[in-house]
């Protein structure tokens, strides 16, 4: 999983039927500069993750990549490749 | 798989399901050289690895599922602690 700040909400028009009332999330992930300075900022490439959890504009959440984004749909065949696993409360880190 | 740095901890209280009671670290990547990559991850930890160490990252979602269920997403999980790694490179750069 890779942090990342949410940053928006997504709304499609036309969508596969897997996708109808799904939420999409903006991410932005984070450096580990801007976690260690704990500055708000993110610094990495945004991407679109579903998200279950109801992660609001500012938080920070753990996102899965790949196959295993999927698996909380299992069997059900629905085409994500990332997901919003946790949304974090508190993180201690030292660089 | 790949080597990383645990840089520290993280809490979660609203995550998937199958995640509860699960132990979150934020690691860093390492390259060959040492260098830890600039995106931090979250791995899942069965071991208790402190902060500093260095571990065993597998992104295989196999043995998640196997612990915590078929609709798991965990994917990156410890799968073990690291002695002091050896590599050539070092002493095969001493040399050219």
């Amino acid at each position: 999983m890779r942090l990342g700040i949410v940053r928006g909400h997504l709304t499609l028009n036309t969508a596969v039927p897997a996708f109808r009332g799904r939420t999409l999330a903006i991410l932005e992930p984070v450096t580990m500069e801007n976690l260690v300075a704990r500055n708000g900022m993110g610094g990495g490439k945004s991407l679109i993750a579903i998200d279950e959890l109801g992660a609001a504009n500012g938080q920070m959440v753990a996102f899965t990549e790949g196959r295993e984004a999927a698996n909380p749909f299992w069997p059900e065949p629905v085409p994500v490749d990332a997901y919003c696993s946790l949304i974090v409360d508190t993180i201690d880190v030292h660089s | 798989m790949f080597l990383a740095r645990i840089g520290g901890t993280t809490v979660a209280t609203v995550k998937h399901p199958t995640l509860d009671g699960c132990r979150f670290l934020v690691a860093q990547r390492l390259e060959a050289d040492g260098s830890a990559a600039i995106e931090p991850i979250v791995v899942v930890d069965w071991f208790g690895a402190a902060r500093g160490s260095t571990v065993l990252v597998s992104t295989d979602g196999d043995i998640a599922r196997a612990k915590l269920g078929n609709t798991t997403p965990a994917r990156m999980v410890v799968v073990g602690i690291v002695d002091p790694v050896k590599t050539a490179v070092s002493s095969d750069r001493s040399q050219s």
